[in-house]
């Protein structure tokens, strides 16, 4: 084990490195920059290649590239960059290519803040690409040594489920400094949960079977398999059909192959205090979580019946948390409220739900602390400048 | 030492406060401790303003923010009046006279002058030996602490700014000795 | 698509795409075929070419009509996959992409730049039907001067690529490409073999521009006519030889640019470099 202080970026270069990555495509851009920087040292060092895109958008399609002729690939960006991949998202949603993406969050929308946190694409990440009919797998780690796990965790899922999976981390996560422990042996990799799939062969014809099964090689180019794939409709096979019935067939893998083997990654939460069914659950996801995780451990101490959940696995949205009837408070780094429109979707009717919203920094403790105080004493949270808004 | 420090170094664009809290950070992990470093910047360009938060601490460290800073460093007038009121009672600002001209009595932390830059220019001729001038005062703080040893922090300076290695020793041990 | 030659078919295609669904008297066919034979007489296998295609008629009437691997991009994005995938594939392997007008001139043009730039292995075929047709016809970025499209009612004029001047082989001779020809199928098609040919066997960005006729939209809005002698001669008189160019020409045809293999390869080049730097630690 190799124990030292680095950015959250280079902890995710070694990561995608230790998964098999082999192929990353960038574009420089705030605060996922030095990613890209530390792929295109370390790549060539262990056989691999880095690519400096023209734009994001070629950056993932760099990817697919690569993907569709057998490497393991990865991309990363922020908010501005990871909207320029809506066009190759679906292109490897629909063809199902497995590749990582990951999305480090800066203070938006547009160009906004670059050197400061956002959770901007909490929705933007279960929709990275139009018309629907397909599920997001997106992991949401809140440290520099987790969001390693969570990209290695990231390729695993990608290739067993056939699909690009998204890693959201944010601004503090990547560009941040932190102690970093780095595995070298396959057995500290296991002790550390991680998990590797490597990329294996289809041999066709039927590429794109009307079925929810895990562990279906994607298309490969150049193994002579008559393999297809295109942006339109497949038919089992790959050929391009614009039939309603088969487009059903085909959604219904997008959508099933995610939904029916979500055993495979729900386990990915943090639950602290939630043992005796506390009053305010406090939700939360990435760097927020850490600060939410100390303030819930206070407001115990003075008393006060918080419990903290952290989601680690953000989409698809695990609901099971979510069925108790309770006071719940989201937390998050924006100021428009977006987690907390899916908690009270997924929360019993008539339940307490509350939003804390910030962006560009962390919540301070006093902050948290009062707003769970005023949610269990039932007083309404005071508008304060643009911090805290009553949902 | 006590379950977490929190440190804040703050000043201008160039000056190498991120390079000062890297280096810190680096000796927390030579020492077993565990570390976060946060860098946060105005702008992308050089003479903004730029913060580093150091935290050490026993166990895993949860927020890497420092909401009440054990220390700030304040290399400039923006920085001290910046983040002065949220260091801890009995927390301490170490500011540099040359950069901090307005000193604000009614604080209730204790706060001491560090000229680096007057110490690098008067032994060096450069400014740029300022850093290690505060880096050697942090030592002697950290190691009253209990926290850091005076040597590991030293091997880090030298670790991660390979050149003057002859200089930035001399100029840390000025630090440590003047604070 | 017009295929006489049944051999190329049962060697090259699969009979589920031919014939295609491309309109009667559509241009592509010839096209295609050019591009077939040329397989056919470099004595190319299925196994040996990796066939790219993408949106638009070009894209959607040519994808998985080869035997072997396909693939088709989204719009304009051919070049950055083809790109990666060059980097995955062993260096013998060919990518030809069969692309339009305006996935490689309008939204992929970047892209297609990019790839000119790092010289990457990859054989474009331009299949140029002057614009937007399977919209239903509007103007693109090679569509003539005073055409009538439904989105140029009034004649083109805004200026484009092929406009004052202009050819868009300058850009992409300027950008490293390193073999560069046009041919219009109906008036050369002996030559559009051959230089499909060259393009094959250059080891680096080859681009075959072959302008042809859209009968159903292009014509019948610009002439006023869906017969497609009507269309070929309009075709072939505004098509002359290179250095032959008349006043009315507006494609000059033949090899533009030939520095085939006198350029590093583009992958070569990355995994020359990672090779050296595994090794040695540096360049």
């Amino acid at each position: 084990m190799k124990r030292f202080l680095e950015t959250g970026n280079f902890a995710i270069a070694e990561a995608a490195i230790i998964a098999g990555c082999r192929f990353f495509a960038g574009y420089p851009i705030t605060p996922a920059t030095e990613l890209a920087e530390s792929m295109s040292l370390r790549l060539p060092q262990v056989d691999g290649v880095y690519l400096q895109a023209e734009d994001e958008c070629a950056a993932m399609h760099l990817c697919i590239g690569a993907a569709l002729g057998g490497m393991k690939a990865m991309t990363a960006t922020s908010g501005p960059g990871f909207i320029l991949y809506a066009d190759p998202f679906g292109w490897a949603l629909g063809c199902e290519m497995p590749m990582v993406v990951l999305n480090s969050g800066r203070v938006g929308p547009v160009s906004g803040i670059t050197g400061a946190p956002g959770q901007g694409e909490f929705y933007n990440t279960r929709y990275p690409t139009q018309g629907g009919n397909y599920e997001s797998v997106v992991l949401a780690p809140n440290s520099a040594q987790e969001a390693m796990a969570m990209v290695i965790e990231a390729f695993y899922l990608s290739e067993r489920l056939r699909m690009p999976v998204t890693v959201l981390a944010d601004q503090l996560i990547t560009d941040g400094w932190e102690d970093i422990s780095i595995p070298e042996t396959e057995e500290e990799m296991k002790e550390m949960g991680m998990r590797f799939w490597p990329r294996k062969f289809h041999p066709g014809p039927d590429f794109y079977p009307a079925t929810d099964a895990l562990d279906i090689p994607p298309v490969q180019m150049g193994k002579n398999t008559g393999g297809l794939c295109s942006d339109w409709t497949p038919t089992e096979q790959g050929y391009d059909i614009e039939e309603v019935e088969d487009h059903h067939k085909h959604a219904y893998r997008l959508i099933y192959k995610v939904r029916n083997n979500r055993e495979l990654f729900a386990h990915h939460y943090e639950k602290k205090y939630m043992d005796d069914d506390p009053d305010l659950v406090v939700v939360s996801y990435g760097t927020p979580s850490r600060v939410v995780n100390t303030a819930v451990g206070r407001a115990r101490s003075q008393g006060m019946k918080v419990g903290s959940l952290r989601l680690i696995n953000l989409w698809p949205f695990p609901d099971e948390h979510f069925t108790r009837k309770a006071k719940y408070l989201a937390v998050e780094l924006n100021w428009d409220g977006q987690l907390v429109r899916e908690i009270q979707r997924a929360v019993p009717k008539d339940s307490d739900v509350h939003f804390l919203g910030i962006c560009g920094d962390l919540p301070t403790n006093q902050d948290l602390l009062e707003t769970f105080d005023k949610i269990l004493k039932n007083q309404p949270l005071q508008r304060k400048g643009w911090e805290m808004e009553a949902w | 030492m006590k379950d977490r420090i929190e440190l804040v170094a703050s000043g201008f664009g160039g000056q190498g406060v991120v390079r000062l809290g890297q280096i810190l950070g680096e000796a927390g992990v030579k020492q077993g401790l565990r570390v976060t470093m946060l860098k946060s910047h105005g702008t992308e360009m050089r003479g903004g303003y730029v913060r580093s938060q150091v935290v050490l601490a026993k166990k895993v460290v949860d927020s890497p923010i420092c909401e009440s800073p054990d220390y700030l460093i304040a290399l400039s007038s923006a920085a001290y009046n910046r983040f002065k009121h949220t260091v801890a009672d009995n927390g301490l600002i170490i500011y540099d006279p040359d950069f901090v001209e307005e000193v604000d009595n009614t604080l209730t932390c204790s706060q001491k002058a560090l000229p680096a830059k007057k110490l690098a220019m008067d032994n060096f001729g450069k400014p740029l030996f300022s850093n290690s001038v505060v880096l050697g005062a942090i030592a002697k703080l950290l190691e009253e602490e209990g926290a850091v040893n005076k040597e590991v922090l030293l091997e880090s300076l030298l670790a991660i700014i390979p050149k003057f290695k002859e200089e930035n020793k001399q100029a840390f041990e000025l630090g440590y000795k003047s604070i | 698509m017009e295929y006489y030659s049944s051999n190329l078919i049962e060697e090259y295609l699969r009979t589920r795409k031919i014939p295609s669904t491309a309109c009667s008297g559509c241009g592509l066919g010839m096209n295609h075929k050019v591009v077939i034979q040329a397989f056919k007489e470099l004595g190319l296998k299925t196994a040996d070419i990796i066939w790219g295609t993408s949106i638009g008629c070009a894209g959607r009437q040519t994808f998985a009509t080869f035997k072997g691997d396909g693939f088709a991009g989204t719009h304009g994005r051919a070049y950055a996959i083809a790109r990666g995938l060059r980097i995955a594939l062993p260096p013998e392997k060919k990518i030809v992409l069969s692309v339009g007008d305006g996935d490689a001139f309008g939204i992929g043009l970047m892209h297609l730049i990019h790839s000119a730039r790092v010289n990457a292995d990859i054989t474009v075929i331009v299949h140029d039907n002057l614009g937007y047709q399977s919209t239903g016809g509007q103007f693109g970025f090679t569509t003539p001067m005073g055409v009538k499209t439904d989105s140029s009612p009034y004649g083109m004029f805004e200026p484009n690529l092929m406009s004052e001047g202009m050819d868009v082989m300058h850009i992409l001779k300027g950008a490293g490409a390193t073999f560069l020809a046009r041919h219009v199928v109906l008036a050369d098609g002996a030559m559009a073999v051959e230089s499909v040919k060259k393009a094959i066997l250059n080891r680096g960005f080859s681009l075959v521009h072959m302008p042809h006729p859209c009968v159903t939209n292009f014509a019948m809005k610009h002439l006023g006519s869906r017969v497609p002698v009507e269309i070929f001669r309009w075709f072939k008189e505004r098509t002359a030889p290179l250095g032959q160019e008349k006043p009315n020409t507006i494609w000059a045809t033949g090899i533009w640019h030939d520095a085939s293999n006198t350029r590093p390869e583009f992958s070569e080049v990355m995994w020359g470099a990672t090779e050296k730097i595994r090794r040695t630690g540096a360049l």
